[in-house]
């Protein structure tokens, strides 16, 4: 029966479904294609040729740009910093949001409810950039990586994330793992982490990015030169009186690469096809 | 709510294993808040050795009554709730529809999901440039798109509105792509059986679509919808870097920001008003908190007719 | 079992308490005759010029100086104030690079926030720098101005720029027979030539808005030459924005605004501006003398000069250049490197030093020996002598004062919303006036 319904359908001669949706794949790529571009072309012009002209062609294709910005910058020297930072300040994160979401979102703790608000609420917390600042010179972690990481494994985004995913888990499963004797904390590393991947995957790309692209607590809480992270690097192309934007597109560019791997990699878990349906067991 | 891992002892092990994250949320986030909304009661600098003195509401009456500069923190308010109805409505719109069409086994969808991932990647300040250099007046890529229709404008130069309304589409180009990917991984949970059994039904691909993907991906249609409008509200990046502190299209997020580090006008005078800035950035986390919580309340009560 | 919750919730208060208490334990200086190993922390703006010839002063300074390392930090200028506060507090830095060293809050401004140099000053945290003998090095006109408070010498200032000036085309001047203006009218005529052959008279950075501003600035100072005068005559009522006089600088605004600028300009960022200029389309180009550098890294053969905008038909009115004194060294109050940064800054004011710098960064210097070598730096030496200190360097506005209290051209169609002279000056005051009766 459901063979039958299903080659009728694909004897359709044009398929206006698919053909509309290319076509409204296409006209969102040209809109973020366009100004994306406009920052590869700046990265090829040299700083003359911006200044006169600031959109126009790059005829030039001057290359140098990514040298000296590789240079100037001091990529090989703060990339690394960077990587530290955010490797492991997302790792802390995910694993300790985990673990909040997990039992908030299947009300295993008292004042679940409660709880999910507050970490609701922190999404909307004022900046305290200054009770901050004093918060981490006072635990004397002020030009301290280790203070510096502290920062970003909190995030309660990620907590919302988690949470309203976990809740598509059936709980039939808890029962079941539980009944065969599995242990809490294996049961969430286990089996709850592989069936959320998806949400693990996107609370990652979102918090790496956060802490890749930071550029004012570096400015503020790491003092030493040799804890810059990579952002700080890029201020040698910004000026009071007009910047180098060549040099700082092209900066950028490079900038980007490591997380735009990340996504690339993980994004085979955020969407890994309609395959992982035994989530709905 | 039935607990299945052991009793005694191990009961307690998933409040052990909550307590790292609390901790750490309660310690850098929470702790420094509060200290925030302290800070508004007083005149406090942030420097160390500064006099401080307890001044009750007089931060909060500055920026709710005193003088013109009051109906100007209003009309500030009322630009951010616009701004916020606008970029919700459509980013969560777009980001649906993009998020449906790539999640279909479609050749070439992991270069688009790419493609529109990216200004996420770039960050708000590169986001601010690319866009600059994109609508520049002059000879830019936009402008001459528009020569072709015989039209010109001045973009972000433009009269406030239209400025304003060019930070609208920016800030949905450069965030419809975590929309998207938090409802691609939102419609992982739905499975292939469940759109099966609807087509053996023969429903079209629109009754697939709202009676089948639509209320089954509740969950995340409420995280975005929360993030959405949680960060249109708090929106300050886009502005500062895009049009500047400019009369008639500054926003709450900006206004505070512009406190925080003395960049309130063409004066030159720059001080350290954390007291002020503190109560101007309350009064911001109050608004957010009331809408906020207002929405979460009635996708809660959504999420529990749909989904028991 | 909460007891177990908040047994361990203890102990990590306790461990994050011993990890403080550690880690801020301060080491004990020494107070022998052999200057010891010891790291000088310098906090200094992004301004390319500025931050290349400090690496190399900073070389040389440690050449000379072996037991000294200097760590020099450089921040983007819009976080200079904040990274100021937190380096301060933490007792982190030694010399502090400084802005707007000049308006200091006045008797007649009632409840104004005094702004941040004088905060930190009354705070405690800078040092007084009144008995040291590189302060003679620098004229006093900038050590009264931007230095002084209360007496006490806490800046040595590094140099002026001006901002009341227009760049001018050369070729596209002697080409057309235009005539280098000197009075309002003589500025209306070239604009009006050189729009009847096509060339746009002006550009300028509007889309950031206070381009616009600092451009028409010759039009406010050929009124009121005396710009210190004229906040106090704002504050006490004397003077109004929509008065007689200020009306007609309202109306030249408009000019200067709506058929002096080229079409766009509400559209060309900052940064582009002096390319623009550069690419010789343009014939002129109100702005500061910043834009020097980036005029000639542009368009290196470019010809170009610099003349007072003149805002008065009264060429003697329009002599004046408005403009601010820019950075200047501060030394931290609890530094434990006194001598060292007391060595630091008199090796900068050492007069060749200070030459080399202001040459690198094209400021007017403050020091009275130094020489004008740069291009700009040609361009403005006839005027001086009649240097003045812009407005917005005193003024300080009222809280609850409007977000159009202020004497800005851009409030003008195409750049802000406004057509009519008459009705936005009511508006101008009206905003002041609402935050002067608010303070009272």
């Amino acid at each position: 029966m459901s063979t039958m319904t299903k080659s009728v359908r694909n004897k359709k001669p044009v398929n206006w479904g698919r053909i509309g949706s290319y076509l409204i794949l296409i006209i969102f790529a040209i809109i973020y294609l366009g100004p994306l571009l406009v920052l590869v072309n700046t990265s090829l012009k040299t700083m003359p040729s911006f200044m006169k002209d600031a959109t126009g062609l790059a005829r030039e294709l001057h290359f140098q740009n990514f040298v000296e910005a590789w240079t100037k910058a001091n990529f090989p020297k703060y990339l690394f910093n960077s990587l530290i930072y955010t490797v492991s300040a997302t790792t802390i994160y995910i694993i300790t949001a985990v673990f909040v979401s997990f039992p908030i979102a299947r009300n295993y703790v008292k004042f679940s409810g409660p709880l999910l608000t507050l970490f609701v609420i922190a999404l909307f917390l004022p900046p305290a950039l200054i009770p901050q600042f004093q918060l981490i010179l006072n635990l004397g972690l002020y030009n301290n990586p280790i203070g510096y990481i502290m920062l970003f494994i909190v995030n309660p985004i990620g907590i919302v994330i988690l949470v309203n995913y976990i809740k598509s888990v059936p709980k039939e499963l808890d029962e079941a793992a539980a009944l065969d004797g599995c242990g809490y904390f294996r049961f969430v590393w286990s089996i709850v982490i592989p069936l959320i991947k998806p949400a693990i995957a996107t609370v990652v790309v979102l918090h790496a990015i956060g802490i890749w692209n930071e550029i004012i607590a570096p400015t503020i809480y790491l003092t030493s030169e040799k804890y810059y992270p990579i952002t700080r690097g890029l201020i040698v192309f910004q000026g009071v009186y007009g910047s180098n934007w060549p040099n700082l597109a092209a900066a950028v560019l490079m900038l980007t690469l490591p997380m735009l791997i990340l996504f690339l990699f993980l994004q085979r878990y955020i969407i890994s096809g309609l395959t992982s349906g035994s989530v709905k067991g | 709510m039935a607990y299945y891992f052991g009793s005694k002892r191990s009961r307690w092990t998933p409040y052990l294993l909550l307590l790292p994250g609390i901790f750490f949320y309660v310690l850098i986030a929470l702790g420094p808040s509060i200290a925030t909304s302290v800070y508004s009661f007083t005149n406090a600098t942030g420097l160390k050795g500064a006099q401080i003195d307890w001044i009750g509401l007089d931060n909060y009456k500055e920026f709710l009554f005193m003088g013109q500069a009051a109906k100007d923190n209003f009309a500030a308010l009322g630009r951010t709730l616009i701004f916020c109805f606008f970029v919700t409505t459509i980013q969560f719109g777009l980001g649906l529809l993009v998020a449906v069409i790539i999640n279909q086994n479609l050749k070439g969808r992991n270069i688009f999901r790419t493609l529109y991932f990216m200004p996420v990647i770039l960050g708000a300040v590169i986001q601010g440039l690319i866009w600059s250099l994109f609508l520049f007046p002059l000879g830019g890529p936009m402008a001459r798109i528009l020569e072709l229709f015989g039209a010109q404008s001045e973009f972000l130069g433009g009269q406030p509105a239209e400025a304003f309304a060019w930070v609208i589409v920016i800030q949905i180009w450069a965030n419809m792509g975590t929309t998207m990917i938090i409802f691609l991984s939102g419609l992982q949970t739905i499975g292939a059986e469940m759109y099966e059994a609807a087509r053996i039904d023969g429903a079209s691909s629109w009754q697939v679509f709202a009676n089948v993907t639509w209320p089954l991906l509740t969950p995340s249609v409420n995280t975005n919808l929360t993030l959405n409008i949680i960060g249109s509200l708090q929106a300050w990046q886009l502005f500062l870097v895009l049009l500047g502190y400019r009369n008639g299209t500054q926003v709450l997020g900006y206004l505070i920001y512009a406190v925080g580090f003395g960049q309130t006008s063409g004066s030159v005078t720059s001080s350290f008003r954390q007291g002020y800035a503190a109560a101007a950035s309350i009064i911001l986390f109050l608004l957010v908190l009331v809408i906020g919580l207002g929405v979460n309340y009635i996708l809660k009560r959504r999420e529990e007719r749909i989904m028991g | 079992m909460f007891k177990k919750m908040y047994s361990m919730l203890a102990l990590l208060m306790v461990l994050s308490m011993i990890l403080s208490a550690c880690a801020s334990t301060p080491a004990p200086s020494t107070g022998s005759d052999t200057p010891e190993d010891l790291t000088l922390k310098v906090l200094v703006h992004q301004n390319p010029p500025m931050v290349a010839f400090m690496e190399e002063f900073n070389k040389k300074f440690e050449e000379k100086y072996p037991y000294i390392t200097v760590d020099m930090s450089v921040v983007n200028a819009n976080d200079l104030s904040t990274v100021t506060q937190t380096r301060l507090t933490a007792n982190d830095v030694d010399v502090v690079d400084m802005f707007g060293f000049a308006n200091a809050a006045q008797p007649y401004m009632s409840q104004v926030d005094a702004p941040n140099w004088q905060q930190l000053i009354d705070a405690g945290l800078l040092m007084d720098l009144s008995d040291q003998p590189f302060v003679k090095n620098y004229d006093e006109a900038a050590i009264q101005d931007a230095g002084t408070y209360n007496g006490k010498v806490y800046e040595i200032n590094l140099g002026r720029v001006s901002y009341s000036g227009i760049y001018y085309n050369k070729d596209l001047f002697t080409a057309n027979n235009v005539k280098v203006p000197t009075t309002w009218s003589e500025l209306v005529t070239a604009c009006e030539t050189f729009k009847s052959i096509d060339i746009p008279c002006m550009t300028a950075g509007g889309k950031d808005g206070w381009p616009i501003f600092v451009g028409a600035y010759g039009l406010i100072g050929s009124i009121y030459p005396d710009q210190e005068a004229l906040v106090e005559g704002l504050w006490n009522g004397t003077i109004k924005w929509n008065d007689a006089k200020s009306l007609e600088m309202w109306e030249k605004m408009q000019v200067y605004a709506r058929d002096m600028m080229e079409e766009g300009a509400s559209g060309i960022g900052g940064d582009a501006a002096p390319g623009r200029f550069a690419s010789g389309a343009v014939a002129m180009f109100p702005g500061g003398t910043w834009y020097g550098p980036a005029i000639e890294e542009a368009q290196p053969s470019f010809e170009w000069g610099y003349i007072p905008f003149p805002g008065s038909d009264n060429a003697d009115d329009n002599k004046y250049l408005f403009g601010k004194y820019d950075q200047g060294w501060a030394v931290a109050a609890n530094t434990p490197n006194k001598d060292a940064a007391m060595l630091y800054l008199a090796e900068f004011s050492d007069p060749e030093n200070y030459q080399a710098f202001v040459d690198a960064v094209g400021f007017i210097p403050t020091q009275p020996t130094a020489q004008l070598n740069t291009a700009i730096g040609k361009e403005v030496a006839p005027y001086l002598e009649n240097f003045r200190v812009g407005y917005e360097q005193y003024w300080i506005a009222p809280k609850g004062a409007g977000q159009f209290a202020n004497p800005w051209a851009s409030y003008f169609k195409p750049f802000g919303t406004d057509d009519d002279p008459k009705v936005l000056a009511d508006k101008v005051q009206a905003d002041l006036q609402s935050g002067l009766d608010a303070v009272k």
